[in-house]
């Protein structure tokens, strides 16, 4: 028995050291599209011996592609990077940093909570360079540096992380051969959406797929809705006051734009299953009535990531699209796209992990993840040509057309707020409660956070 | 006679077909997290396990073979291909648009527009000719079809064959091994000593350690975490066996002292006074009159330490090297969850070596359980 025992781990021990002693995934010098000067750029710096640990919020498949990435680094400088992944992020980071045993590096998939961890003095402040760099280099610059720049311990206003992966969270899914099949166009304005709603009725079709299940998180893909719906009726200053409860959350602004949702997920022809199944349906589970035969839905509204739950085999741009989900042509406020992104952080100050932020400005650090796949970029130094796939471009070019970017409000509240009564309000929406109502006690939770 | 007999009897019945009940209640859900666990994620979302076991009629969009693999044959351009992949299904009918899935009979040919045509057979297999090539992307072909109950291994060859998943199953011995071992061992001796031994503030003692059953370990991690980060132990192999011991040993000592507390005083005694020490009373008499109720524990113990994630993410780190195998599994899913077949293959697999343990020490168990509750 012991012996079994110990061959077994013998051929783990093998194993593991063929995984560690991995390439990179586009060889360096080869393909012209990226750019390779500013790999070699990154040798001067010589960190042989240094170890970094990152924690972010990477799983699986997400996971390699943030340690093809994180190769180049350690190929370049000679440093070791210990990438590891948690699920439930939001809390361990609070663990180890609230412990002392934090990692070098944290990837935030929300600032709301760098905030907190910056006031709290735990992440060491980004520096005055970096904030002109994003300012000069990122589209729509001055919004990004803004978005992470937070008070720290000391109560100065400081850079605390740096942008690096953004999600466009504004699209609408289709499949177009069903659109093909029923004679229906891509609305370009929010009335031809809302008559190619009703026309899809008329025909006797459902038009969306809505599903707001996640778990613990339940009711958060209806805080995009409804975030989304208030760029479309509200100017981007009332969104920034909405965020930061300058504007209560029952203003008749902030109502108006819930029972906008409202009017998609709360009629009961509009919605597969009807208004009813919103609430319980698994937001994983939702898309598929897309791809049903006959289809149980024509449109689902979600971010960027989706595809990774559409069944096995089906090809974006293909056998599904997705189109700009539009603003209202009667109203003067633009294009405005809501998004999100994840910002590294420094929660333990060290040469390594300030080079590793340096090597986030690098362009070929984007380029590596934009080759493969769910990855976009305000980065206006990279080639948009090595984008993987069209769509991603075409994600891309929504994202630079955009007249007015802002981040998902959800993710910029207070957690309780944003993770919490938020998303349960809106289950209650959804189950029939009055907007007011939902909107009033929302408020009131916020109200007792202040105190 | 005849009467009271034929009551017992039926009595009997009913009790019988109320524990099959039950029995069958019972193991249901795990039934269905087997079944769950040979299907493929398409499948799941589809429909219920409960229908995996039978033919169902499948509604499938089908897309005809890439136009690189078409044919010539008489002046016509031929797809041609299987709509069911190879299944032993039967087509009921087809259509060419997502309108009317359902519009054609098999053997019908439908008409496509620019003068090309799709047949459907009872079998699945579809042409499409054309009298130009083919361009672009290839139709969908719309597929109502009576298909037998597939199943996969797919989910299983996954979870088998992630990576790091050895390395894992490692990595959760040493954390499990000791972290059942050390409770044990602490928890004997504290119990005996709450059990037969007469000091000052012994019931108050008893009282605290029931009260520490109640304390939430949740609260415990941020500070635990913080001193072992101050007294050097940072995260580490022997940080979580500590923390695994803490949060296991009220449970333990409560267990074992009720359990020894029943054994009978004559035997403690007369040992006494053939002048056996306390250390000579519990090795000798009490430790192996304890078997059960320590085998019982054990049991607990291994099974809470293994199927343990938050503890082990919180004191081992999250690094491949220390990875253990509840946190494997948790990677396999993804960033955004949500993988039902692989979450059911790995409740399969990972629940075999408990299992293992679990009937190895089960006579145990029951006589254990038994002997430490009933004073």
């Amino acid at each position: 028995m012991k012996s079994v025992f110990l061959a077994g781990a013998a051929a783990l021990a093998l194993m593991t050291g063929t995984a560690a002693a991995q390439e990179l995934k586009f060889e360096p010098g080869k393909d012209a599209r990226f750019n390779w000067k500013s790999y070699e750029a990154l040798k001067s710096q010589d960190l042989k011996g240094q170890e970094i640990s990152i924690l972010g919020p990477w799983l699986g498949p997400d996971k390699e592609l943030i340690e093809s990435v994180i190769d180049y680094f350690e190929a370049a400088t000679g440093a070791k990077v210990n990438y590891s992944g948690s699920d439930s992020f939001e809390q361990q980071i609070v663990i180890d940093t609230e412990a002392g045993s934090p990692p070098n590096i944290a990837a935030f998939p929300q600032p709301g909570l760098v905030r907190d961890l910056a006031a709290k003095g735990q992440i060491a402040p980004l520096g005055q360079a970096t904030s002109d760099w994003l300012r000069d280099n990122y589209a729509a610059g001055q919004s990004w540096v803004d978005l992470s720049t937070f008070k720290g311990k000391d109560g100065k206003d400081d850079l605390y992380g740096f942008f690096f992966k953004v999600d466009v969270k504004s699209l609408v899914w289709y499949v177009p051969e069903n659109f093909e099949d029923a004679g229906y166009e891509v609305p370009k304005t929010m009335e031809e959406l809302k008559a190619l709603t009703d026309k899809i009725v008329a025909d006797g079709g459902t038009p969306w797929c809505i599903g707001l299940g996640s778990g613990a998180a339940t009711g958060w893909p209806a805080t995009d809705w409804v975030e989304d719906l208030m760029l479309r009726t509200q100017s981007p200053a009332d969104y920034d006051a909405w965020t930061s409860n300058g504007m209560k959350f029952d203003d008749p602004k902030v109502v108006a734009a819930i029972e906008e949702f409202g009017y998609f997920a709360r009629n009961d022809k509009y919605v597969a299953g009807g208004a009813g199944a919103v609430a319980s349906t698994d937001f994983r589970d939702s898309p598929k009535g897309l791809f049903a035969s006959p289809p149980q839905c024509y449109m689902h509204r979600q971010a960027s990531f989706i595809p990774a739950f559409f069944p096995d085999g089906t090809k974006v741009g293909e056998d599904v699209d997705f189109f700009y989900f539009p603003a209202y042509g009667s109203k003067d406020l633009g294009q405005p796209v809501l998004g999100a992104g994840t910002l590294f952080s420094i929660t333990k100050d060290s040469p390594a992990a300030r080079a590793f932020i340096e090597f986030l400005k690098s362009p070929i650090a984007h380029e590596v993840w934009m080759a493969q796949k769910g990855f976009l970029t305000p980065y206006k130094g990279v080639n948009t040509d090595v984008y993987g796939d069209p769509t991603l471009k075409k994600m891309g070019d929504i994202l630079l057309g955009a007249s007015t970017f802002r981040f998902d409000g959800s993710d910029l509240m207070p957690g309780a707020i944003g993770a919490g009564a938020f998303w349960t309000g809106m289950v209650d929406y959804t189950g029939g409660k009055d907007a007011k109502v939902v909107a009033g006690e929302i408020q009131k939770t916020w109200d007792a956070l202040k105190k | 006679m005849d009467n009271i007999a034929g009551t017992r009897s039926r009595l009997v019945w009913a009790v019988n077909l109320s524990v099959v009940a039950l029995v069958v209640l019972w193991t249901i859900p795990t039934f269905g997290l087997l079944v769950s666990s040979v299907r493929n994620a398409d499948q799941i979302a589809s429909s219920g396990w409960w229908q995996a076991l039978f033919p169902a009629t499948q509604n499938l969009i089908v897309r005809a073979a890439p136009a690189e693999s078409q044919t010539e044959e008489a002046g016509k351009f031929v797809l041609a291909g299987n709509a069911l992949e190879g299944s032993s299904g039967t087509v009921s009918a087809f259509g060419t648009s997502s309108r009317e899935p359902t519009a054609f009979a098999p053997g019908d040919v439908a008409d496509l527009g620019d003068g090309q045509t799709l047949s459907v057979a009872t079998d699945g297999s579809y042409r499409i000719e054309s009298p130009t090539r083919f361009e672009g992307r290839s139709p969908r072909i719309f597929v109502t079809a009576r298909t037998p109950p597939a199943f996969t291994s797919s989910n299983y060859a996954k979870v088998i064959g992630a990576e790091g998943l050895g390395r894992a199953f490692l990595n959760t011995m040493t954390v499990t091994i000791p972290a059942t071992v050390i409770p044990i061992l602490i928890a004997a001796f504290a119990a005996y000593a709450l059990a037969w031994m007469e000091f000052p503030g012994r019931a108050l003692l008893i009282a605290a350690v029931v009260g520490l059953l109640v304390v939430p370990l949740q609260m415990a991690l941020i500070p635990l975490l913080k001193l072992h980060n101050a007294i050097g132990i940072g995260k580490d192999y022997l940080g979580i066996w500590l923390a695994h011991t803490g949060f296991g040993l009220p449970m333990a000592i409560y267990l074992l002292r009720n359990y020894m507390v029943g054994l009978p005083r004559e035997i403690i005694e007369s040992a006494r006074v053939d002048g056996a020490t306390d250390f000579q009373i519990f090795l000798k008499i009490i430790l192996p009159l304890s078997f059960p109720a320590l085998a019982s524990f054990a049991i607990f113990q291994f099974l809470w330490t293994w199927n343990d994630l938050l503890v082990a993410t919180v004191f081992l780190g999250n690094t491949e090297s220390q990875l253990v195998m509840t946190g494997v599994l948790r990677e396999l899913l993804g960033s955004k969850g949500g993988e039902w077949e692989i979450l059911a293959a790995s409740a399969f697999l990972s629940i075999l070596v408990p299992l293992i343990v679990f009937f190895a020490m089960q006579k145990y168990l029951v006589r254990g359980l038994l002997a430490g509750s009933v004073k």
